[in-house]
């Protein structure tokens, strides 16, 4: 510690030159912070997904198709029944509040069943039962309900963009969960909207609980072998499958982050290695002379490193602490609809973190070893 | 005069350049005496420097002894080498070499920082050498703030501060008018004859040299006279 004030004068010796640095190792690992949070936030539907026992059945040919509700009937008949429970349909609405930016994600249910079927959800017998008998009601994400500081009992209006009809909804209720994207979401009722698509029954996908884990592999054999010959054959996939096929659609993510991160710290190390070489190259007589006051050239090259490492943890504040601030405290989102959530996870901090701790380490390798290597006498005689 | 501080046997130097030897010194013999204040004096690449550079332990002899303080320079590792320098050895420079980042204060703090002084022992023993060099109420200015001739006090501060057992001076007041190099040659002086400091100088300066006790000629790597 006692050598905390050298470290950070040396750091702060050239102003310009360290506030580029720290701007660019910040600019970069914000970009990977960017990257790897929208990662996360995709992989953490599928985990999530993976803890529930549902399982839905969509068209073959992915979600633009619809599925026949005549099929309901089958699901919710005996062969069925053995394995699941809490047939529901689920479309998803796609539209806006106020303003095209605005995207919650709105989801048209069975008002029957979705109260079993999404276990998770938490909310009161009174929102429920004001939900059952109100046409137009909403059961509405805490957290959503805060982003638009909306009141139960309040109306609000959804512009379709998906459908061509606009949705004038009731807030019922309002409902907590331990998954904070979840209460992102709102649930209103399907019936209300095949009224307003003229009783066209348009169903996106079906969704049931599976009785248990063994049942899902005869859930999909079932299903599919009944549709299979049929004008709307389907494919049946559990919720996990169904988050995954998302992020299939944004191509190899897990590609494009790992190669987004290994360039990052390639430049960021680049970039701040250039830095010490030159702080290091400035400081080639003071280093000579410390030598000569008795320090060893191990502390030499502790202290080069360590200020290295002081300039790279710093931009990483930077970049944290901003990328916190927009995320997890203004909450916005890159995209509403791929993303109504954006939060900066506790282990993406710890990546930034370490990531800034290697550039530090490895740009500071070269110019500390070879200034702690000088002959003492040789740095005396340099002229800088 | 008191027991031998530095013992200097048979020492020659020779650098290499392109694998091309160049003798630097040959068959050095030199002795100083505890308290004893020394010039060496000789014409620029007689080798002054170089021998300077080999009593600090800073360089290494080609052949020969140096032994300085009761131990035998050639015998320690980098590590004690570098151990030996913070404890028995003040070194001033002609162009004070004071990091430019950092105050008067913390300049002469620097070699304490190798010591498990504590920061109060540190503090007092920092006042200690800026008051002896009269430069305490300049402790917070770094050395842009300060004259030559002042930065040269703070580097003599920093150069006693650890209160080594020699100090070496290489061309101390080269680069100094001549009325800041009357300063540190009285301020030396002083250091000699109140606080008992061994000092070998380097000078060109007859002036300088004249505040020694003794003057050792050097002149194309070998002791040519001792007055």
């Amino acid at each position: 510690m006692k050598f905390l004030p050298l470290i950070w004068r040396n750091a702060l010796r050239n102003r310009l030159r360290t506030t580029l640095t720290l701007a660019g190792i910040a600019f970069l690992l914000f970009v990977l912070i960017f990257v790897m949070t929208g990662l996360s936030e995709i992989q953490a539907w599928e985990g999530v997904a993976a803890t529930h026992l549902r399982v839905v059945v969509q068209h073959s040919e992915g979600l633009m198709a619809d599925v026949p509700i005549e099929l309901e009937n089958f699901l919710k008949g005996d062969v069925i029944a053995a394995h699941a429970e809490h047939v529901c349909k689920f479309n998803w609405f796609g539209g806006y509040y106020q303003d095209p930016k605005n995207w919650p994600p709105e989801f048209a249910v069975d008002h029957k069943e979705m109260r079993a079927l999404f276990d998770e959800l938490k909310f009161s017998d009174e929102a429920y039962r004001k939900y059952c008998e109100t046409k137009t009601g909403a059961l509405v994400g805490i957290s959503l309900m805060k982003k638009y500081n909306w009141k139960v009992g309040q109306r609000i209006a959804l512009i379709g963009t998906f459908y061509p009809v606009n949705l004038e909804l009731d807030i019922v209720g309002v409902f907590t969960t331990q998954n904070p994207r979840q209460e992102e979401q709102m649930f209103f009722r399907w019936d209300y909207l095949d009224e307003l698509l003229e009783n066209r029954k348009i169903v996106s996908t079906y969704w049931m609980k599976a009785r248990s884990d063994e049942d899902i592999p005869r859930l999909k054999e079932l299903i599919d072998a009944h549709t299979k010959n049929s004008s709307a054959p389907t494919e049946t996939i559990t919720e996990k499958e169904f988050a995954a096929q998302f992020m299939q659609m944004m191509g190899n993510i897990k590609a494009i982050v790992a190669g987004v991160g290994a360039l990052v710290l390639l430049i960021m190390i680049m970039m701040t290695a250039n830095t010490m070489a030159m702080a290091a190259r400035e400081r080639v007589t003071e280093v000579a002379v410390m030598r000569t006051l008795g320090f060893t050239a191990g502390r030499i090259l502790w202290i080069i490193v360590a200020e290295s490492v002081l300039v790279s943890m710093l931009g990483a504040a930077i970049a944290i602490g901003g990328s916190l601030l927009v995320f997890n405290v203004v909450k916005v989102s890159p995209h509403p609809i791929y993303f109504p959530v954006f939060l900066v996870e506790a282990r993406t901090v710890v990546v930034a973190l370490l990531a800034a701790l290697l550039c530090g380490l490895l740009s500071s390798a070269v110019p500390a070893v070879r200034a702690a290597r000088r002959k003492i006498s040789d740095g005396l005689r340099q002229v800088v | 005069m008191g027991a031998p501080v530095v013992r200097v046997q048979g020492v020659s130097k020779t650098y290499y350049r392109d694998q091309t030897p160049v003798p630097v010194l040959e068959g050095i013999d030199l002795e100083v005496a505890e308290g004893e204040f020394v010039a060496l004096m000789g014409p620029s690449g007689s080798g002054k420097s170089t021998l300077l550079n080999l009593i600090a332990g800073i360089d290494r002899a080609s052949s020969g002894r140096v032994e300085v303080a009761g131990s035998e320079l050639s015998q320690l590792s980098e590590r004690a080498l570098a151990d030996f320098r913070s404890r028995h050895i003040g070194f001033i420079f002609q162009l004070y070499n004071l990091i430019p980042v950092l105050t008067a204060f913390e300049n002469v703090e620097l070699p304490l920082l190798l010591t498990p002084l504590s920061s109060s022992a540190r503090k007092a023993h920092v006042m200690t050498a800026l008051e002896v060099v009269g430069l305490a109420d300049r402790k917070d200015h770094t050395p842009r703030q300060l004259s030559g001739g002042q930065e040269q006090r703070v580097a003599i501060a920093r150069a006693v501060v650890t209160d080594p057992t020699l100090l070496l001076a290489d061309e101390p007041t080269g680069d100094l008018d001549k009325k800041s190099e009357e300063e540190i040659l009285v301020l030396l002086k002083r250091l000699n004859t109140e606080f008992r400091k061994a000092i070998v100088m380097v000078t060109h300066d007859p002036r300088a040299a004249s505040c020694a006790a003794r003057t050792v000629m050097l002149e194309k790597g070998a002791l040519v006279s001792k007055a």
